[in-house]
């Protein structure tokens, strides 16, 4: 699997279709793991998705005295395994990301396993498939590099970089300038 | 039951003991491309699957769309026909219930006439289905009172769309275009939630610099990456097209050629525009003049635009107007019938294109004919095999409708695919409306507020439980798959349709053993017409990824861009918009100082029958509320999530607020899709758009009060 996953937040529209979505893959339960916030819904609309990060090194499996979090071949890091998991919590607090969720019911986590029965045929996550704006998307890794220098290029076409104190005017600066009336 | 589709190239995934059905969703006009997982052994619908083939949408769904499939085998289904003994709703066999159905409504006719039993349809279902309710009410009834809920939904876009270019077709131009668009203008379209794939397109074209310029009194998920946003006041639409033309034409960024060739009133519309100044049009519109002159501007200069528009322009008393502006202003620009240019109006219910063309509507005909052109109704009555003068006469609009069950005219109504107690205005004086008839008969799946007021209530299938076509926001015919065997006793509202009009002695004009047979007669039907569906074919949709309409012959593989050579107007040229502002039907008063304007959440759809039933999109919004921007909270001291009053002389609600600057502070925004109390619809304005009689959903004025604790 050489795909990755890619998040441009600022294309967020706040539609929650990855949450619905994520209910859907084969292994989930029917619960999402992933996550859509507002940035902060009294100022706008603007809305962020947040899922794991499929950390290379990654904080939940270090704290979890059971072993019970996998990481595949591919880097993959999985939900804890049922039979493993014996529902201390210490991955919920070890995350930087506010990842992993926690049943209270059956007393065990559960988190993005990156839809890994899908991933693992290089089909997409079904959050990636779904998602309308783009905001997450599964691709080559290239292609992630190729948007990465995009995103400064069009940096200077707009020729507007936001700057320390003005970063809300331009949350979406991938795609431009906001308004005139406000510089 | 239906073949398997996926491409070749396509890799999805297929579980063990599960197979694939391709089919589209059920709600909004975009018709995103899916598939439903179906267990191959008990044959029940267990999930869905991305469709990463369809051209339009490319796997891509919104949360409705994801958990559309759960509405299939819901428990919440009706599954045999219920009629109402002593109050309360008692399953019936389909013999009782039609019996009854006949002895009423024979009953009714003979006493009091043909046009005493009307039928109110809906576009949230088949080409097939909706083509058949028109024929249902007119040969099976015989009836001149039939409209349907697309009067609340496309009916000024086709008022100001036939005006101006000659024909009613959603989009000009095929939306796999929209990628190569320069600029954008939106007015009155919360396109993110009430669209959400199309959004796919209008960032990819941001990617390649794209400009976007956004009318809407609220910054939703657009407005607010928009280049410009005119957030102008509810129900000013006119004023602020008046004055971008207005604009266009003092900066010499009207395509002369174009306007020569292809348009008339050049002259006129000048003149009209020549008092919408910056600055009399920003009085009007509370936009800042600098915003409106840099929209013009920025859309004057492009070489490729697209003008869209949805209910916000379209619901008031002059929709018809602010259509027929916004078009003339991609007109004056030289745009329609070009490249990645044109005019789009956002279709809001699944087959709210196809449903508005084939005959439900009080006036209409299939293939958009009129049912006071003799010539029209010669051609579809010998379609039907009835004389011509057995063609009843046009009847009423939606709304008007319910003013003659009032004074008794009408006395029985079949609603099929609707809920109108719901998604009209003012729905306390529909609902007593319809507490009039003597006789009511609803088709539906779910318990909807209005089927709770019927006699007779019939279980109709759902979606996925037929064949047939729908035709989608770009003008698209595309196929529905019948992915399971109808849950329960219930039945395609076409099976209900033919039932009944066998009863009532019509039998031989409904003689149908599927789906196809409908739309062959419909092919016909529409022949020759505007929107003429002759070349259609159910393996032609296959093979090319659906077919445009018009396909006026056999071998035609349809027309993806229209207008290109000439306008469907009689002289073949366009008619510019000559329309003065005349603004909304209510004005503010001291007690009634603030406006209310209405709209969708991504999670609802119309009138939220279906909706509310899946448990996600209740988990993201239970209740309807109130949007409003701090400012106006801090006066009237309110805080967020705090229960608040609204009222208008026809209703009142009660409902939480939320604060957020992405409103105008004048404006306050409530979504529509819940029922009796949450019913904002309660408050809202039945006042008519004196040319398509669509309601001023989106503009009045209305009370905001603080509950005393």
């Amino acid at each position: 699997m050489n795909k990755i996953m890619y998040l441009e937040f600022e294309r967020c529209i706040g539609c929650r279709a990855c949450q619905a979505a994520c209910r859907e893959c084969g292994d989930h339960d029917a619960k999402e793991r992933n996550y859509v916030e507002y940035v902060d819904f009294t100022e706008s609309r603007q809305t962020f998705p947040m899922l794991c990060m499929q950390c290379k090194d990654p904080a939940c499996a270090r704290v979890c005295p059971a072993n019970a979090i996998q990481i595949t071949d591919e880097g993959v890091v999985l939900s804890a395994m049922e039979e493993k998991c014996i529902g201390c919590r210490n991955c919920t607090f070890g995350c930087p990301f506010g990842i992993p969720k926690f049943d209270f019911e059956t007393n065990k986590m559960y988190k993005c396993d990156m839809c890994y029965d899908r991933t693992r045929h290089d089909i997409a996550p079904m959050c990636a498939s779904v998602c309308p704006s783009d905001a997450i998307r599964f691709i080559d890794f290239d292609e992630m590099q190729q948007l990465r220098r995009k995103r400064t290029q069009m940096n200077l076409v707009e020729g507007k970089k936001p700057q320390e104190g003005n970063k809300w005017d331009y949350v979406p600066e991938f795609f431009g300038v906001y308004t005139d009336s406000q510089s | 039951m239906s073949q398997f589709l996926v491409k070749e190239g396509v890799k999805n995934q297929i579980r063990k003991g599960e197979k694939l059905v391709t089919t589209h969703c059920c709600y909004c006009g975009m018709q995103c491309g899916m598939h439903i997982r179906v267990d191959e052994k008990n044959n029940k619908v267990v999930g869905v699957e991305p469709r990463y083939d369809w051209v339009l949408t490319k796997g891509k769904m919104c949360p409705k769309g994801v958990t559309a499939y759960q509405t299939i085998d819901h428990p919440d289904r009706i599954k045999t026909p219920l009629i109402k003994k002593n109050g309360k709703f008692v399953e019936a066999t389909w013999d009782e219930a039609l019996d009854l159905i006949e002895s009423k409504y024979k009953g009714i006719q003979e006493n009091y006439g043909k046009d005493a039993v009307g039928v109110y349809g809906g576009v949230s279902m088949t080409n097939e289905k909706c083509y058949l309710v028109g024929k249902y009410a007119r040969v099976g009834l015989g009836t001149r009172y039939i409209d349907y809920n697309g009067r609340y939904c496309m009916s000024s876009a086709a008022g100001g769309f036939n005006k101006t270019l000659g024909m009613d077709r959603g989009s000009t131009l095929p939306w796999t275009e929209l990628e190569h668009t320069d600029t954008f203008f939106m007015a009155g379209s919360n396109t993110a939630e009430c669209h959400p794939t199309s959004i796919q397109w209008f960032w990819k074209a941001k990617d390649k610099g794209a400009k976007l310029i956004v009318a809407d009194p609220r910054e939703t998920a657009t407005a607010r990456v928009a280049d410009v946003h005119l957030d102008l006041l509810p129900g000013t639409d006119s004023a602020l097209a008046n004055g971008i033309m207005h604009l266009l034409i003092k900066h010499d960024y009207v395509d002369n050629e174009y306007v020569q060739e292809r348009c008339n009133n050049f002259e006129e519309l000048k003149e009209m525009t020549a008092k919408f100044t910056p600055e009399y049009t920003s009085k009007l519109t509370g936009v800042a003049a600098e915003k409106i002159i840099k929209a013009a501007h920025i859309f004057g200069k492009s070489p490729r635009s697209v003008v869209m528009f949805a209910r916000g322009a379209e619901q008031q008393t002059s929709g018809v107007d602010n259509v027929s502006l916004y078009t003339s202003m991609a007109l004056l620009r030289g745009q329609i019938g070009k490249f990645a240019s044109g005019v789009a109006t956002f279709t809001g219910q699944g087959n709210g294109q196809g449903g508005r063309e084939h005959g439900q509507k009080a006036d209409a005909l299939p293939g958009y004919r009129k049912i006071a052109n003799p010539k029209d109704v010669e051609h579809v009555a010998g379609v039907w095999g009835i004389k011509p003068e057995e063609m009843p006469k046009e009847g009423v609009s939606a709304y008007e409708m319910f003013h003659l069950m009032q004074n008794k005219t009408i006395r029985a109504l079949h609603v099929i695919c609707s809920n109108p107690v719901v998604s009209s205005p003012n729905i306390n004086y529909v609902q007593d409306s319809l507490e009039k008839l003597d006789f009511l008969v609803v088709n539906d799946f779910f318990m909807s507020e209005t089927a709770e007021l019927a006699d007779v209530v019939l279980p109709a299938t759902t979606w996925a439980e037929d064949e047939g076509t729908t035709t989608n926001i770009e003008g698209r015919v595309i196929r529905i798959r019948k992915v399971v065997d109808p849950i329960g006793e219930s039945k395609p509202d076409w099976e209900i349709m033919s039932m009944i009009a066998e009863r009532l002695g019509k039998g031989k004009y409904f003689d149908y053993n599927e789906p196809r047979e409908i739309f062959d007669e419909l092919r016909h039907a529409s022949k020759g017409g505007k929107a003429d569906y002759y070349g259609v074919t159910y393996e032609k949709i296959d093979e090319q990824d659906g077919v445009f309409w018009p396909a006026p012959t056999e071998d035609s593989k349809g027309t993806p861009s229209i207008f290109q050579e000439r306008f469907a107007t009689e002289d073949g040229r366009a008619n510019l918009a000559v329309c003065d502002f005349r603004g909304p039907t209510e004005v503010q008063s001291n007690e009634y100082p603030l406006w209310l304007t209405t709209g969708r959440v991504v999670f609802h759809y119309l009138s939220g029958n279906q909706t509310r039933r899946v448990d996600f999109l209740m988990e993201q919004c239970p209740e309807p509320f109130v949007e409003m921007h701090p400012e106006l909270a801090s006066k009237y001291q309110i805080e967020n999530g705090e229960r608040v009053k609204l009222s208008t002389p026809r209703g009142e609600m009660i409902t939480p607020v939320k604060i957020t600057k992405a409103i105008r502070k004048d404006t306050m925004f409530v979504p529509y899709h819940w029922g009796k109390k949450l019913a904002v619809n309660q408050l809202t304005s039945p006042a008519l758009d004196p040319f398509s009689r669509m309601p001023e959903f989106k503009v009045c004025a209305v009370k905001l009060e603080k509950l005393t604790k």
